[in-house]
């Protein structure tokens, strides 16, 4: 029914639905490869350890763009403060192994429920705010709750906080994918429920939501909710992964930055931008962070990019294929039908 | 009817006397301005009052206390008889409420058929549709207000008076038992101000009951039973249009001291 789904053609859908299908199944399947079983099977070793490293952290980030994309791209809330949720999901999984005992798998599911909880009760407030005021008001409660944890003693303090190794890259690498991939099917059926158009509506014009029926308090909080459990989650899997965490690694405002960056660039609001966005951005930040002074360039590169999409796809690159944008080859073909005609 | 005894409409006995919407002594301030002062009206089924008065008088911030976008200082509204002051606009909406705004605020990414859709979607009081069956009757309020052949434009390729219409169909399509109409025509040459009327005339005969805000005379003689004049927040004067319009007061009011010493009204 909306504007904003991808619109291709059937035949360029087939083929999009088709290499998406080769990429994913390439992507599950071949650090199988790597375990014992395979190697004593004579497979080739089509992974290594640092691959490993790189390809759970585009999962993460994968996860949590998509997540950040369901308050910030849906409902138009730009939330500096998701980086809380991250902290307070890898805290709670970090101290329920750590100081209780607790075995790994619970400790995972309790990390989205507390996040879940802190979002209602701050966004009641906060989602009262607009605009930069609600950027600004949530880019304060991320530092803050940085701050208390770094506080508490029981937490680590300034230390941080260590977990027992769990070392099996492989589990890791799969509960990322898993986390990704429920973000990325949690914005599919939003996109396709009266939840997500009203989401929509309130993105668009709040007012004009609010008086043809849309509860937009219920939505905003519901919205803010939903995107912390996920971003949670992903903080729980990144404190086991890990095995150490402190306010310097889960609660960097500048991991924030990244994954509205990643939504933004790769299109917010739409389903595969934040996935398309998170990929590139973190595979190209990963090959250079190696690089010396390379890394210096990157960080201009990317305020280049930035600045040249919201220019001219203000929609993100996603829209390229869809056809709005003037540089977007549904408008080139348009166009060209147009003018043969 | 006794609607003009002002209170007995919402008394408990007068089984058929209920008001569908019943405004009583409304006041609302925004720091040292009274907007709204001592503002009562009533409106029935079949009812189309409209609301006049010159800029500043209270007309817009008068729907929003009534829509629930403001909360009144004093007074109350009643809604077949129940209180709906301090209720949030979503819920307001879902009693049968519908409104328009004068600067229009369409979903801007949304087709005109998506737009028109979103008030079936949420605003409908029976509950819950598809979004399906939402663009299905969006596409029957399309027809109504003159919009069919534009269904799958963008909104930002409206021009004005479309975008108006716009703003009634969402609306319309929320089947609504009371439809705000906040300046629909302002802005609109001679024809398109015959279509509106042409318009509200069908939405009317529907069986909605409408309140407008209008400037334009025109619209208040040829569609309204009974007009309601506001000046600087508080009632000026309410009656059927014709009478109104002749009131000397109102004159002074609305067209200025020169206009009533010179004209023959």
């Amino acid at each position: 029914m909306i504007a904003l789904h991808l619109r291709l053609r059937p035949s360029t859908r087939r083929l999009a639905v088709a290499a998406g299908a080769i990429a994913l199944a390439a992507v599950v399947i071949a650090p199988l490869s790597s375990t014992d079983a395979a190697q004593q099977a004579g497979l080739p070793l089509l992974t290594d350890r640092l691959w490993f490293r790189i390809a759970t952290t585009v999962a993460m980030f994968v996860a949590l763009a998509s997540a950040w994309n369901v308050i910030g791209g849906l409902a138009g809330y730009a939330s500096f403060g998701n980086i809380a949720f991250f902290g307070l999901g890898a805290y709670t999984t970090g101290a329920l192994v750590s100081n209780l005992r607790w075995a790994f798998a619970p400790a995972l599911l309790a990390a989205p429920l507390v996040s879940a909880l802190f979002a209602a009760v701050i966004g009641l407030p906060l989602l009262r705010l607009r605009g930069h005021y609600f950027a600004v008001a949530t880019l304060g409660v991320g530092v803050a709750v940085g701050e208390v944890v770094n506080n508490l003693g029981p937490l680590g303090g300034a230390t941080g906080l260590f977990l027992p190794i769990l070392r099996s890259d492989l589990l890791f690498f799969y509960l990322m994918l898993g986390t990704a991939a429920l973000a990325v099917a949690a914005t599919w059926v939003i996109l396709r429920s009266r939840f997500g158009f009203g989401l929509l509506a309130i993105r668009e014009n709040e007012e004009a939501a609010a008086v043809i029926g849309v509860n937009t308090i219920f939505y905003k909080v519901s919205a803010f909710v939903i995107a912390a459990a996920l971003t949670g989650l992903a903080g729980g899997v990144f404190a086991q992964w890990n095995s150490f965490i402190n306010q310097e690694n889960v609660f960097a405002v500048s991991d924030n930055v990244e994954m509205i960056l990643m939504a933004v660039l790769g299109g917010a609001g739409t389903v595969l931008g934040p996935v398309a966005g998170a990929v590139v951005l973190e595979l190209t930040i990963e090959t250079l962070a190696g690089g010396g002074s390379a890394a210096v360039y990157s960080q201009i590169g990317l305020g280049v990019l930035l600045t040249v999409c919201v220019i001219f796809i203000p929609r993100g690159v996603i829209d390229f294929f869809g056809g709005q944008s003037r540089l977007s080859l549904g408008y080139l073909r348009r166009t060209l039908r147009e003018t043969s005609a | 009817m006794e609607s003009a005894g002002g209170i007995l409409p919402w008394s408990e006995w007068g089984h058929n006397s209920v008001s569908l919407l019943a405004v009583n002594d409304l006041g609302k301030r925004f720091g040292g301005v009274q907007a709204l002062q001592g503002v009562s009206f009533t409106v029935q089924d079949g009812d189309v009052l409209g609301i006049i008065g010159p800029n500043g008088a209270g007309k817009t911030t008068l729907l929003n206390c009534v829509s629930g976008l403001f909360r009144p200082d004093r007074g109350d509204i009643r809604w077949q008889d129940r209180s709906i002051v301090g209720q949030a606009p979503y819920r307001i909406a879902r009693l049968g409420i519908g409104r328009t705004f004068q600067i229009v605020r369409p979903f801007p990414s949304m087709t005109v058929r998506e737009n028109t859709a979103m008030g079936a979607l949420f605003g409908q009081p029976a509950g819950r549709l598809q979004p399906a069956e939402a663009l299905r009757q969006a596409d029957a309020v399309l027809d109504l207000v003159g919009l069919a052949d534009k269904r799958s434009h963008p909104v930002l390729r409206l021009t004005v008076p479309d975008r108006k219409r716009l703003e009634v169909a969402r609306a319309l399509a929320m089947r609504p038992r009371l439809l705000l109409l906040d300046e629909v025509m302002a802005g609109l040459n001679q024809v398109e101000v015959e279509q509106a009327l042409e318009m509200v005339r069908q939405v009317r005969a529907s069986g909605v009951a409408i309140v407008l805000i209008e400037h334009v005379m025109k619209v208040i003689v040829g569609v309204c039973n009974r007009a309601l004049v506001l000046n600087l927040g508080r009632p000026l004067l309410e009656g059927p249009p014709s009478e109104v319009l002749r009131d000397r007061r109102v004159i002074e009011a609305y067209l200025g001291e020169r206009y009533a010493r010179g004209g023959d009204a």
